[in-house]
């Protein structure tokens, strides 16, 4: 025991200087505690803290960016696809319209010509009937000439309108 | 090339210390014989004392050159660490910058050894080991450690010794450091600590089957049980010899520079000693990271429960 306490003298070991160099650790310890670990260790949390933050932010927006770029292009998409059924309407509706028109003009037409022809044919009749009239009237005249009588004449016209009642049978016949 | 006219001009002074301290220091005085140097050229032969030498009385307390220098390093780091952190931005300057580096860089290793949880509470103390035993080993290269004397009324003695070389503060640092190794291994596992060093419960089971008349299976369990107790036992004293080693280890290798510096300056003065202080720096540095790693390391096994270090 006595060599071991000789030894301690012999390298210096000292209980009160060991003390005191106990205390100064912690006293150290303490110090930089306050002045060193716990600022700085608040300031990297802060930090780190503010890096996630801001890398959790960027993906936000990043995803946000994303999600509208989808949504312009939807748009646009949609704007394209109206655009095209507006022009196709509107191709449509032309078609229509010419078709319309055409038929319209057709139907004119036709009954232009109906008209025409329907006129004409009075025309016809009516040239016929004057024909007719002004024939028999110059038939009688040219009896009564031949004949030098005054024929019946109401009876004389019956007759050949009977007779060019026949005449128009046979013909349309 | 002014440069080059630099360079040449230091190299020539270089050479010409070089030399110089061949002749005048203890080696050249050995070879050449005494050629009548000046007295104030001359290097007096180191005086080596192993205990720290008494430079005043406090209270009855005797402050030690050491003690000194430990103050010297802890007003150096509080200062360094109240000018850096004053003024703390999210966006570091570069004093702010290399300070959070080197703090940041030992949290890191905490971390890493320890985990986040565990690295977080261990952290101040290994910070504390790391800086306090590096910065008494690298302030204890600055000109004027072991150099300007004093005188007491006893004899003349150092002002300033570097405070590693003193054993009592590797000492206490060993110390708190096993303190703060059973401090946290008793808080973490509460009563499960205890259990990994007075392992009695085999033992006491295998006693309760023998007087239940199990002879033999309550001897080998009784057997199983003293091998357990005494398996404690060497863990509870290996719990206390980190403090030699710690202490030794420190001690020896910062008294071993001291004494390597002083004689090389007493053989070859001048240029020859400085790629000696080189390496004394970066034994500083080892030596701080030594201590601080494995107080890390011991603190992590403390805080392991007994059955998870089974696992492994």
């Amino acid at each position: 025991m006595e060599a071991i306490l000789e030894l301690m003298g012999k390298l210096g070991i000292n209980g009160s200087v060991f003390l005191t160099q106990v205390a100064t650790f912690f006293i150290l310890l303490g110090l930089l505690y306050l002045f060193a670990y716990k600022p700085v260790m608040r300031m990297l949390d802060e930090r780190s803290q503010r890096i996630k933050e801001s890398m959790e932010q960027t993906e936000y927006i990043k995803e946000q960016a994303a999600h509208a770029e989808e949504e312009v292009k939807k748009k646009i998409e949609d704007a394209s696809k109206e655009g095209q059924e507006v022009i196709a309407r509107a191709v449509r509706t032309g078609e229509e319209v010419r078709q319309q028109a055409q038929q319209e003009a057709r139907q004119e037409a036709e009954s232009l010509i109906n008209r025409a022809r329907s006129e004409i044919q009075r025309e016809r009749d009516d040239a016929i009937d004057e024909l007719r009239t002004e024939f028999a009237d110059l038939t009688i005249q040219a009896a009564e000439k031949v004949i030098d009588r005054s024929l019946d004449k109401e009876a004389h016209r019956q007759l050949i309108e009977k007779t060019l009642e026949e005449s128009a049978t046979l013909k349309k016949g | 090339m002014p440069r080059r006219g630099i360079l040449i001009g230091f190299s020539a002074i270089v050479g010409l210390l070089t030399i110089l301290g061949l002749i005048v220091g203890s080696l050249g005085q050995g070879i050449f014989g005494d050629i009548g140097l000046p007295d104030w050229l001359t290097v007096p032969e180191p005086h080596i004392t192993v205990p720290a030498d008494v430079v005043f009385h406090i209270f009855g307390l005797p402050i030690t050159n050491s003690i000194i220098a430990a103050w010297i390093t802890v007003v150096f780091l509080v200062v360094l660490s109240f000018v850096f952190t004053r003024r703390m931005k999210i966006v570091p300057g570069r004093l702010q910058a290399a300070f959070e580096f080197l703090l940041g860089w030992l949290y890191d290793l905490c971390c890493s050894v320890a985990g986040e949880k565990d690295g977080r509470r261990f952290f101040p103390i290994v910070t504390t080991i790391f800086l306090f035993v590096g910065f008494n080993a690298w302030l204890g290269l600055i000109p004027g450690y072991g150099s300007i004397t004093i005188e007491t009324h006893e004899h003349a003695v150092h002002l300033i010794r570097s405070a590693n070389t003193d054993i009592n503060t590797p000492l206490a640092i060993a110390i708190v450091a096993v303190f703060f190794i059973q401090f946290f291994g008793l808080r973490t596992l509460g009563r499960h600590y205890m259990v990994k060093f007075v392992n009695m419960g085999g033992f006491f089971h295998g006693l309760g089957q023998v007087l239940r008349g199990k002879i033999g299976a309550g001897i080998s369990a009784l057997v199983a049980g003293v091998i357990e107790a005494f398996v404690g036992f060497i863990e509870l004293v290996l719990q206390f010899i980190p403090i030699i080693s710690f202490t030794f280890r420190l001690f020896g290798n910062m008294t071993a520079g001291e004494i390597l510096l002083l004689v090389v300056a007493f053989l070859i003065p001048f240029i020859m000693a400085v790629p000696f202080y080189g390496l004394e720096l970066l034994i500083g540095f080892i030596q701080a990271i030594i201590f601080g790693g494995l107080t890390l390391v011991f603190l992590v096994l403390a805080v392991a429960s007994h059955d998870e270090a089974q696992e492994h």
